[in-house]
C-alpha cells in the first residue's frame, strides 16, 4: 500500500511514501521531521517550473564546473554530468558525531591492522583473524612486510561508506582505504546548491565543507619523510581518462600542488624528483591515485605505464611519503570487514560504534551451504572489487541469474561474502522524467583523514543516490546520483 | 678450503625500432651470505650510461639502468667475483622426534610467519586433479621426505630447453613432463606446499663444471625450510642438495619475484633478446 503525504506543497504533492521504507524527511504518519520542516516549507514556495529551472541551473553548475566522470565498460566511453538533486540531506549534530567518532574509530583500528599484519601478525597468531585471509589475499604486499610508512600511517584517506537501515540505525557497508573517490563532488555540490538557492543557508547552521583540501594538505605534509623541514606534496594521477581525473585535478588545485603522472616525475638515487622548468625538484609526499600494482613497474606489473619506475625502492627506504600506503587493500578486503568488530576490540580494546552489517563468508563452508541455498534473499558480493561492479541482489533476480551467481560462488568461494538484502534509507529525490519528487534510497561516504597526531572527519560526506526507482546499488559508476549533505552545528 | 668463482652475465636487447627511453632493473648480484662473499663486481652498458645500484622490495640488490637516448641496441655485461666455502650439505642434524616435526608445521604461529612461501601463486599451484602427485610419507621425517621428492621431480620431468617459457605453469609441465631448471623448482615448490612444508624458489648461478643440467643461463633451486634446522637448498634439476657450486643472487615465492631482469621499454615493433652465463672456478688457499 501507498500513502500520500498530507503535503500542501506543489511540488511534493504527488509525493507517494511507500510502507516498510525508512523515510529520511516524512515519518511513519507522513509529516515532515522537525529538522527538515523549514526547508521543506522553502522548498514548498517554488511552483513545479521554477524547480525546473533551479534544476537547470545547478546541472549548469556543475557543466560550467567541468565536474563530469567515465562509465566504465559502456560501449561507448562518455563523459557524463554527475547527476545531482537539489533537495539536500539533514543529518543533526548528535547523530553526526556517532558517524564521526565511529569513521575515526574504524580508521585507527584498520591503521592498527595493518601496521600488524605488515610486521608481527599478532592478531593471526592469537587467532582473531585468520591465516587464510592473509595468504589468499591478492592485495597483500610482500614488498611491504616490515617497511614503516612515515609515522606508522597507512591509511591516510578512508571512505566509509555508511547506510540508515529500516531500524533508524545506522550500518557500515564497507571501509574503502586504497582511493576512496568522491570528496570533490561533496564540495562541488555545495557549490552547485548555493548558486540554485542561496537563500537556504540562511535558515540552517550547516558545517563547511570546503575546508576538506586544507585538511588533506596538513595531514599529508604532517607525514613528511625524517628530516624534512617544508615538504613537497603532489597529487598522482594515472590521467584524464581515468573515471576520477575531474577529482584528482581538483584536489591539487585546491590545496595548491601539483597534479603528475608517472612520466612528470624520476627517480634518482632513491629519491622522487618531478620535472620542472627551473630544473629537477624532489618530491617528499605523493598523494597517489593510482592503484599498488601499477605504481612501480619494476616491483609489481612490470607492463605499467602509470607509475613511476623505482618509487618503491625511494618509498622503502623512507624517501617519500605514499598516501595511501602499498598494501592497505588487505584491510579494506570485504572479508576483513566482517571481523571489523574483533579488530576494533582488539587493537582499541573498544566496542564498535558502528555495527556492521551480519556478513556471510562464502569460505566457512555452513555459511556457504546457507548462502547457495538462499541466494533470493541476499545481496552477494565479491571480496575485491569496488564501483558496485559484480553485486548481485538476490530479489531481482531471475532464476537463470541465480544459478548462474550460484555456479560462481561455488567455483570461487574465498572471492564472495554474502549479506541480507538491507533496507537502505530514501529520501524525496527529485526525478527529471516525472517532473516530480519520488523515494529514492541513499547512502552516506564519509572521507576520514589520518595523519601525524591528527584526525579529520568531513562534516558532510557524499550523499549517493540511487536513482532508478527501487534501485539499491547507488555508486555512480552504476548510475547513481548525489545530495548535498549538511551536517548541523549544535 | 674456499673457491672463487667468477661469473660473466651478458646480455645483449635488440629492437625492431629506435628506443628513446627505457628502465631496466637486473637482479643479478650474487648475495652476500653465510656461505658466500662477493668480493668485486662491476657493470657496464654499451650506451655507457649511468648504472643505479638500489635494494628492490624484498630485500635483494639489484641494479636499474635508464637511458634517455634513442637506440636500437643495447647490450650489458656484468662480472661478479664471489669466494664461496666448501659446503658439506649433510652438515646438520636432524630431530629424531619425526611426529614433532610434522606437528611443528602445523602450528599456526610457524604458518603465519612462513606465509608467503606456502603460497599458492600462478606457478606453485598444482592443477586440482595433480594434488596428491607425491604425498608425504608420515613415517619418515620431513628431510627424508623432501629429498624422496627432489629425487621424484628430478626423475619426472625430463630436462629440456625450449619447450616451456618463462610464463608457463604447473598444468603444462605435469602434462609434457618437459622443462627446464625453472620448472623442476615450482614444481618441487607446489609439491612441498602443498605438504605444508615452506618453499622459497631460488635464482643464481650454477658452476656446471662437473656436468650439471642447467644451461649456459641463471639456474633456479629451491630452498625448503626443515623445522629445528633452517632452509635448506635442493637442486631439483640435478637431484642434488646446494653445494658450493651454487652462488645465490634471490629468492622469492616463485619466478616472478625474482626474474634476472625486468623492463619497461618505450618503443613498439619486435625486439629481442639474448643472454648468457658463465662461470669459472679456481681454488682458493
Amino acid at each position: 500500500m501507498a500513502i500520500n503525504t498530507d503535503a500542501n506543497h506543489q511540488i511534493f504533492s504527488s509525493y507517494l511514501k511507500k510502507e516498510g521504507l525508512f523515510d529520511e524527511v516524512f515519518d511513519t504518519n507522513g509529516k515532515v521531521k522537525s529538522i527538515y520542516t523549514k526547508l521543506f516549507d522553502l522548498y514548498g514556495e517554488h511552483s513545479v517550473e521554477d524547480y525546473v529551472h533551479l534544476n537547470g541551473k545547478a546541472k549548469a553548475s556543475f557543466f560550467n564546473q567541468g565536474i563530469t566522470f567515465q562509465v566504465y565498460g559502456e560501449k561507448e566511453a562518455k563523459e557524463k554530468i554527475f547527476p545531482f538533486d537539489l533537495f539536500p540531506r539533514i543529518i543533526d549534530a548528535t547523530e553526526w558525531e556517532t558517524i564521526e567518532t565511529g569513521s575515526i574509530q574504524r580508521s585507527k583500528a584498520l591503521n592498527c591492522f595493518l601496521w600488524d599484519v605488515y610486521h608481527d601478525k599478532k592478531i593471526i597468531k592469537d587467532k582473531v583473524v585468520p591465516l587464510e585471509l592473509l595468504s589468499s589475499s591478492s592485495n597483500y604486499l610482500h614488498q611491504m612486510v616490515g617497511v614503516d610508512p612515515p609515522n606508522g600511517i597507512y591509511n591516510h584517506v578512508s571512505g566509509i561508506d555508511i547506510i540508515k537501515h529500516s531500524d533508524g540505525k545506522y550500518y557500515v557497508l564497507e571501509d574503502n582505504i586504497r582511493c576512496p573517490s568522491g570528496v570533490s563532488y561533496v564540495i562541488c555540490n555545495r557549490t552547485a546548491l548555493k548558486r540554485a538557492l542561496f537563500g537556504v543557508f540562511n535558515h540552517y547552521q550547516a558545517h563547511t565543507v570546503t575546508n576538506y583540501a586544507e585538511n588533506l594538505l596538513k595531514v599529508l605534509e604532517s607525514v613528511k619523510p625524517h628530516g624534512v623541514d617544508i615538504p613537497t606534496c603532489v597529487v598522482i594521477t594515472p590521467g584524464m581518462f581515468n573515471s576520477a581525473y575531474y577529482e584528482h585535478s581538483y584536489l591539487a588545485k585546491a590545496m595548491g600542488v601539483e597534479l603528475v603522472e608517472g612520466r612528470d616525475l624520476f627517480v634518482e638515487n632513491d629519491f622522487v624528483y618531478m620535472k620542472t622548468i627551473n630544473g629537477p625538484k624532489k618530491v617528499d609526499v605523493i598523494y597517489r591515485r593510482i592503484d599498488d600494482l601499477f605504481m612501480d613497474p619494476m616491483e609489481f606489473n612490470p607492463n605499467s605505464t602509470l607509475g613511476l619506475p623505482g618509487l618503491f625502492a625511494a618509498y622503502k627506504k623512507g624517501n617519500v611519503c605514499i598516501a595511501n600506503a602499498l598494501g592497505t587493500g588487505v584491510a579494506d578486503d570485504k572479508a576483513i570487514y566482517t571481523y571489523m568488530p574483533e579488530i576494533i576490540k582488539y587493537y582499541l580494546g573498544e566496542d564498535p560504534i558502528l555495527s556492521n552489517v551480519h556478513t556471510y563468508h562464502c569460505s566457512r563452508p555452513d555459511e556457504l551451504n546457507y548462502v547457495l541455498e538462499n541466494v533470493d534473499k541476499l545481496v552477494v558480493k565479491p571480496v575485491d572489487e569496488a564501483g558496485g561492479y559484480g553485486i548481485s541482489i538476490g530479489n531481482k533476480l531471475t532464476k537463470k541469474e541465480i544459478e548462474v551467481v550460484k555456479k560462481q560462488v561455488k567455483e570461487n568461494p574465498r572471492k564472495y561474502v554474502a549479506q541480507p538484502i538491507l533496507s537502505l534509507s530514501v529520501h524525496p529525490t527529485y526525478i527529471e522524467q516525472k517532473d516530480s519528487f519520488e523515494q529514492r534510497h541513499i547512502d552516506l561516504r564519509t572521507f576520514t583523514l589520518l595523519g601525524k597526531d591528527k584526525e579529520f572527519v568531513l562534516k558532510g560526506g557524499l550523499t549517493r543516490v540511487a536513482l532508478q526507482e527501487g534501485n539499491l546499488i547507488v555508486n555512480s559508476s552504476q548510475g547513481g546520483g548525489s545530495k548535498d549533505t549538511w551536517v548541523l552545528k549544535k | 678450503m674456499s673457491l672463487e668463482y667468477t661469473v660473466t652475465y651478458s646480455a645483449k636487447n635488440t629492437y625492431e625500432n629506435s628506443v628513446f627511453k627505457a628502465f631496466w632493473q637486473f637482479c643479478i648480484i650474487p648475495e652476500d651470505n653465510g656461505t658466500q662473499q662477493l668480493v668485486h663486481w662491476n657493470f657496464e652498458n654499451s650506451l655507457n650510461v649511468f648504472n643505479g645500484l638500489s635494494i628492490n622490495g624484498l630485500g635483494f640488490k639489484v641494479i636499474r639502468v635508464h637511458p634517455e637516448v634513442s637506440f636500437k641496441t643495447i647490450s650489458f655485461k656484468a662480472k661478479f667475483k664471489v669466494i664461496k666455502q666448501e659446503i658439506n650439505p649433510f652438515n646438520f642434524e636432524v630431530d629424531q622426534d619425526i611426529a614433532k616435526g610434522y606437528k611443528s608445521i602445523l602450528e599456526i604461529a610457524f604458518k603465519t610467519e612462513h606465509e608467503p612461501f606456502l603460497r599458492k601463486t600462478r606457478f606453485t599451484k598444482l592443477p586440482l586433479k595433480n594434488t596428491s602427485l607425491f604425498s608425504f610419507d608420515k613415517t619418515k621425517s620431513i628431510f627424508d621426505n623432501l629429498i624422496e621428492l627432489n629425487t621424484w621431480t628430478f626423475e619426472y620431468i625430463d630436462f629440456k630447453a625450449g619447450v616451456t617459457d618463462v610464463d608457463t605453469t604447473l598444468d603444462t609441465i605435469i602434462l609434457k613432463k618437459n622443462g627446464v631448471c625453472q620448472d623442476f623448482s615450482h614444481l618441487f615448490c607446489a609439491i612441498a606446499r602443498e605438504n605444508h612444508v615452506p618453499t622459497r624458489y631460488v635464482s643464481g648461478y650454477l658452476h656446471q663444471g662437473n656436468g650439471y643440467f642447467g644451461d649456459s643461463q641463471m639456474h633456479a633451486w629451491v630452498e625448503a625450510f626443515v623445522p629445528d634446522v633452517g632452509w635448506i637448498g635442493f637442486d631439483p634439476t640435478n637431484n642434488l642438495l646446494v653445494n658450493e657450486n651454487h652462488l645465490k643472487v634471490a629468492h622469492g615465492k616463485d619466478y616472478s619475484d625474482c626474474p634476472p631482469i625486468k623492463g619497461v621499454v618505450y618503443s613498439n615493433g619486435w625486439n629481442e633478446t639474448e643472454h648468457s652465463v658463465e662461470v669459472q672456478a679456481s681454488q682458493q688457499q
